[in-house]
């Protein structure tokens, strides 16, 4: 039996080869190949890490989340190729050369870790997560049996059932994170396809009677990519109006769903969104699940986005209904500030994911192993190799408490009412809708356009100023807010409130900012 | 107020590296370490780990004990005498191109976001390319091979028939694919998926090309539409090569998708020796590899290359979602190219692969690949040698598949219960050595074929004495059954 070597590992000492590994061992030529060894030099390579780990610090943690700094460092593709030299050759280069290149792929990236980010869904830096990120980088692990990650299988289960506590399912469920809240919604629709008729899975969808399925206008696009995916057609993906707030309209809901009956086609799923990607709505949840009993529908409950407000006493009526759901999407990665990727797909019932997915690979998953199989979570998904992104969310998680990932999502949302309010004072500044979330719409009207009556012409006119100002804020690196255009509105900017390390000078800078960036305009 | 302490934060990134560098990097890959910590039942690990998530959060002291627990109680898969998976090993290089990555913490959906990895991406995919033998094309970095696999297949069946996308797969013929009965179990999986079923997968032995042939007109006749060929460059059990230019042939005269799964073999297109097992590949529409498996470059780091360039993977993939993709941008907006996926969100895959193939050079990740190989003859010459391995056939890559008869069974193949005893042999054998944690290798059946170990060779960091140990070691714990 192998005995640890170091008595005390706190002892920094660099590793040492096994001296009998090359010495003891008599080379041995194959093919004209010299076998002599591993040919890695660990106390160099632990160098290089250690190196490269303090460029990290340095340049993409302390410099990238400084205020002082640039957010982004504009250049054109071009101009960027250049600067990179991507091009990949037969011969390497020294460890130097490839330092210089780690802080080069720094220098010009976008910092999303900076607290004048406000561009996507996700940003700030959770140092506990991007630790647990490095280790599981380090160990590498993949999630399909318990024998190859047995740490991480227990994890992800842990966080997937404090996770189903909070949706509110008493019974428990199941669930697994995957590769992003799009997959997500996947899972979704093709558990509620299997639960509707099992018999798809061997036979496919080409006898089958024409499934239909319903979600809201404001809902997240990976829903029609899932449709067109899974074989039943975006077309078949049944849109329903949303109001003012951006909530879906239940009378329409129930309307398309005795058109859809009536036509003859099979209605076997409502996606509801709780928190839209762009205004932060969220439909009905508790009205939703009453029509979906009625009507034997399965709902899903797109949270990815808003499923953080579950953490919060005062926010999560937001989900109230929640529980009722069949499914549910969570992505920690966005409010709640895990690293990239961290998504949980839940579902109430506790066959069914393994039903749906399993194909019984007999080389991974072997009913004869010495441990309880049940451990090996590998077939519930479609992906064979699976990273451990539950992780993320739990060592933060243990670091923080419920308590202050609570005070998180508190602080984001009073963060977006202060900026609302700030907005609603400025001259120059509209809000599209008082916010029900952290998302914060609204459009800036140069002072060339103030006197512009609604309509028609303004629209127009408004419409060119958000992408100027954008080009503007990107090419001066000062801060990152997306625009978009809406329905029929013209480009309104979107602020994503998110993490604590923003603060209320930030929200005042963001205004000021655009000002004295369209101010011309 | 900023509720983030940043010098705290970062004192913790700190120490926590250190730890991770002793535990994980050093100890892990240190021979006279053990490959898995002493065994644990999933209850026992679970009160050990302390897994509950309260209220409260805790202090710095106790969550690096945490780091370190975790680090104590995981599988040491850089370990050289980890030979479970198709993936194994560390290379520095890759390894902070993941440490960047995963700090950096962005997505690939738009240039705006991603505008050094946007195009990085670009040239390790172009890179990838040329060794399929194409100058143009496409492709994309998927969260691993099952979702090139899937891709592929939906690639394949938007092209026969684009209208799928908006009308599904309703009124439409039945669609059937072909793949071998060897092929990895993502075909099955997409095919279910992409509401096809797994019934319309056609499993037909590849070597026997009259029956292919013989299997499509069977289709033809019953009214199923075949539309794709889903072949296997290293297939996951025995590492066996398809013949692709047969392939191609009845794939040209059919007007059939032809993909090929090279997540495992792939890596054999960066040797000049060895390369000839994918004569052919070029002729593909699609290829899938896997750079975290043979290349060492860290999960996930999958690529889907396509022959196409007529922009079919963003047509197939394309939503067209306006709070995203805004066709007004200040630079030129192809570079968005989030809408080829099926992501939204979208991990940077690319940076590790880059970083290392910078470092080494495609001469450097061929010498790995020729160097696996030669091990593999080194452990196969070894294994001729002593009594009791017996191969289940010459390994053509570097998965080596081999029963351990124990002494007491030597010479009684005869006898009736010959296969049931063998068949507990290598269970037995894999118990014992994850609780001793001396190394890890995986068992399965095949067909008709009973439990037989399935030891894969390619990490750098192996050695022939861990070659020599892995015999040894297997001879110690299963002599006595």
């Amino acid at each position: 039996m192998e005995r640890h070597v170091k008595e005390n590992p706190s002892e920094g000492q660099s590793p040492v080869t096994d001296p009998g590994h090359s010495v003891k061992c008599s080379p041995v030529v194959i093919d004209d190949v010299l076998l002599n060894g591993t040919t890695l030099d660990i106390p160099a390579a632990e160098e290089f890490i250690h190196q490269s780990m303090a460029i990290i610090v340095e340049d993409a943690v302390k410099k990238a989340t400084d205020v002082r700094e640039k957010v982004c460092e504009w250049r054109s593709p071009d101009q960027l190729k250049e600067l990179l030299d991507l091009g990949l050759r037969d011969g390497g280069e020294s460890d130097s050369k490839i330092l210089q290149r780690c802080r080069d792929a720094i220098r010009y990236s976008v910092k999303t870790t900076h607290p004048r980010f406000f561009n996507q869904l996700y940003a700030g830096m959770e140092p506990y997560s991007m630790v647990a990120s490095f280790i599981a980088e380090a160990l590498k692990p993949s999630l399909y049996t318990y024998e190859i990650a047995p740490v991480f299988t227990l994890i992800e289960d842990a966080v997937l059932r404090k996770m189903m506590e909070l949706i509110g399912w008493e019974e428990g469920g199941d669930g697994i994170f995957n590769a992003g809240g799009s997959m997500s919604n996947m899972y979704a629709m093709n558990l509620a396809r299997y639960n509707h008729s099992p018999d798809i899975k061997e036979f496919g969808l080409s006898a089958a009677p024409q499934l239909v399925m319903f979600t809201s206008q404001e809902c997240h696009y990976s829903v029609s990519k899932a449709a067109a995916l899974l074989g039943i057609g975006t077309k078949n993906v049944y849109v329903v109006p949303s109001d003012k707030r951006g909530k879906m309209i239940l009378s329409a809901l129930e309307n398309k769903i005795k058109a859809a009956k009536s036509e003859g086609a099979f209605p076997f799923m409502v996606n509801a969104t709780a928190g839209t990607t762009v205004l932060g709505a969220f439909d009905p949840i508790e009205e939703i699940a009453d029509i979906c009993e009625k009507h034997n529908l399965w709902l899903h409950v797109d949270a990815c986005w808003g499923g953080a407000a579950l953490m919060s006493k005062k926010h999560k009526h937001l989900l109230k209904g929640i529980h009722r759901a069949n499914s549910v999407a969570w992505n920690p990665h966005k409010m709640l500030m895990a690293c990239l990727q961290c998504c949980a797909f839940l579902v109430r019932d506790k066959t069914s994911l393994q039903l749906c997915h399993s194909s019984g690979a007999s080389y991974l998953f072997q009913q004869d192993k010495f441990y309880d199989i049940s451990y090996d979570t590998g077939d519930k998904s479609l992906q064979c190799s699976r990273k451990a992104d539950a992780f993320k969310f739990w060592l933060m998680w243990k670091a923080l408490g419920s308590s202050q990932l609570e005070e998180r999502v508190d602080r984001a949302l009073a963060m977006a009412r202060y900026l609302a309010e700030e907005i609603k004072k400025r001259e120059g500044f509209r809000l599209l809708m008082e916010p029900e979330f952290s998302n914060v719409c609204f459009w800036y009207i140069p002072p060339s356009l103030k006197n512009l009556p609604d309509g028609p012409e303004l629209y127009e006119k408004l419409h060119t100023v958000a992408p100027v100002i954008k080009e503007r804020m990107m090419k001066t690196g000062s801060m990152m807010v997306g625009y978009q255009p809406h329905g029929d509105k013209p480009n309104f900017f979107r602020m994503i409130v998110i993490s604590p390390q923003v603060s209320k000078q930030d929200m005042d800078f963001v205004l000021d900012e655009i000002h004295r960036l369209g101010k011309d305009l | 107020e900023p509720l983030i302490d940043h010098a705290e934060g970062q004192l913790f990134l700190t120490q926590a590296f250190n730890i991770i560098v002793e535990e994980v990097l050093c100890k892990g890959t240190d021979v006279k370490q053990k490959v898995c910590h002493e065994w644990k039942e999933p209850e026992e690990l679970a009160e050990l780990l302390d897994l509950e998530l309260r209220e409260g959060g805790e202090g710095q002291q106790k969550l690096l004990q945490r780091v370190r627990d975790v680090a104590k109680y995981s599988i040491k898969t850089s370990h050289p005498r980890f030979f479970n998976q198709q993936f194994a090993g560390v290379d520095y290089h890759a390894l902070a191109g993941r440490f960047l990555t995963e700090t950096l913490n962005t997505n690939l959906f738009t240039y705006e976001v991603a505008p050094v990895f946007v195009l990085m991406e670009m040239e390790v995919l172009r890179g990838l390319r040329q060794l399929v033998g194409w100058t143009e094309g496409d492709g994309i970095f998927c969260p691993g091979g099952s979702t090139s696999n899937i891709y592929a297949m939906n690639l394949a069946r938007y092209q026969l028939f684009p209208e799928v996308k908006s009308q599904g797969l309703y009124g439409l013929p039945r669609l059937a694919i072909f793949s071998s009965p060897e092929s990895h179990y993502s075909v099955k999986k997409g095919a279910a998926l992409l509401g096809i079923g797994t019934d319309n997968v056609i499993m037909v032995k590849v070597d026997d090309g009259e029956s292919k042939l013989c299997s499509l007109s069977v289709c033809f006749f019953q009214g199923a539409v075949p539309f794709l060929v889903s072949c296997t460059s290293g297939t996951t059990v025995k590492g066996a090569f398809d013949p692709l230019d047969r392939i191609a042939d009845v794939c040209d005269k059919h007007k059939l998708w032809m993909h090929v799964d090279a997540a495992w073999g792939g890596s054999v297109l960066f040797s000049k020796q060895h390369r000839h097992l994918m004569k052919g590949a070029d002729r593909a529409n699609s290829v899938a590899w896997n750079p975290h498996k043979m290349l060492v470059a860290g999960l996930q780091c999958s690529a889907l290359l396509l022959k196409d360039t007529t922009n079919l993977l963003k047509r197939c993939h394309s939503a067209n979602a306006t709070y995203l993709f805004q066709q007004d941008k200040f630079y030129d907006v192809n570079l968005d190219i989030g809408d080829k996926s099926v992501q939204c969100s979208r991990k940077v895959d690319c940076l590790k692969l880059w970083l290392m193939w910078k470092a080494v050079g495609s001469s450097g990740l061929a010498e790995r690949v020729d160097k696996a190989f030669v091990h593999v003859r080194y452990l196969v010459e070894q294994m001729k040698k002593r009594d009791g391995f017996h191969l289940l056939r010459e390994p053509e890559f570097v998965n080596v598949c081999f029963w351990f008869i124990p002494p007491s069974l030597r010479g009684k193949e005869g006898n009736a219960d010959y296969q049931d005893r063998l068949a507990k042999v290598a269970p037995t054998i894999k118990e014992r050595m994850m609780k001793q944690g001396t190394m890890m290798v995986g068992y399965q059946p095949l067909g008709n074929k009973v439990n037989f170990f399935r030891v894969i060779v390619f990490s750098p960091l192996v050695s022939q004495k861990d070659l020599d140990f892995f015999l040894n070691e297997i001879e110690r714990l299963g002599d006595d059954l």
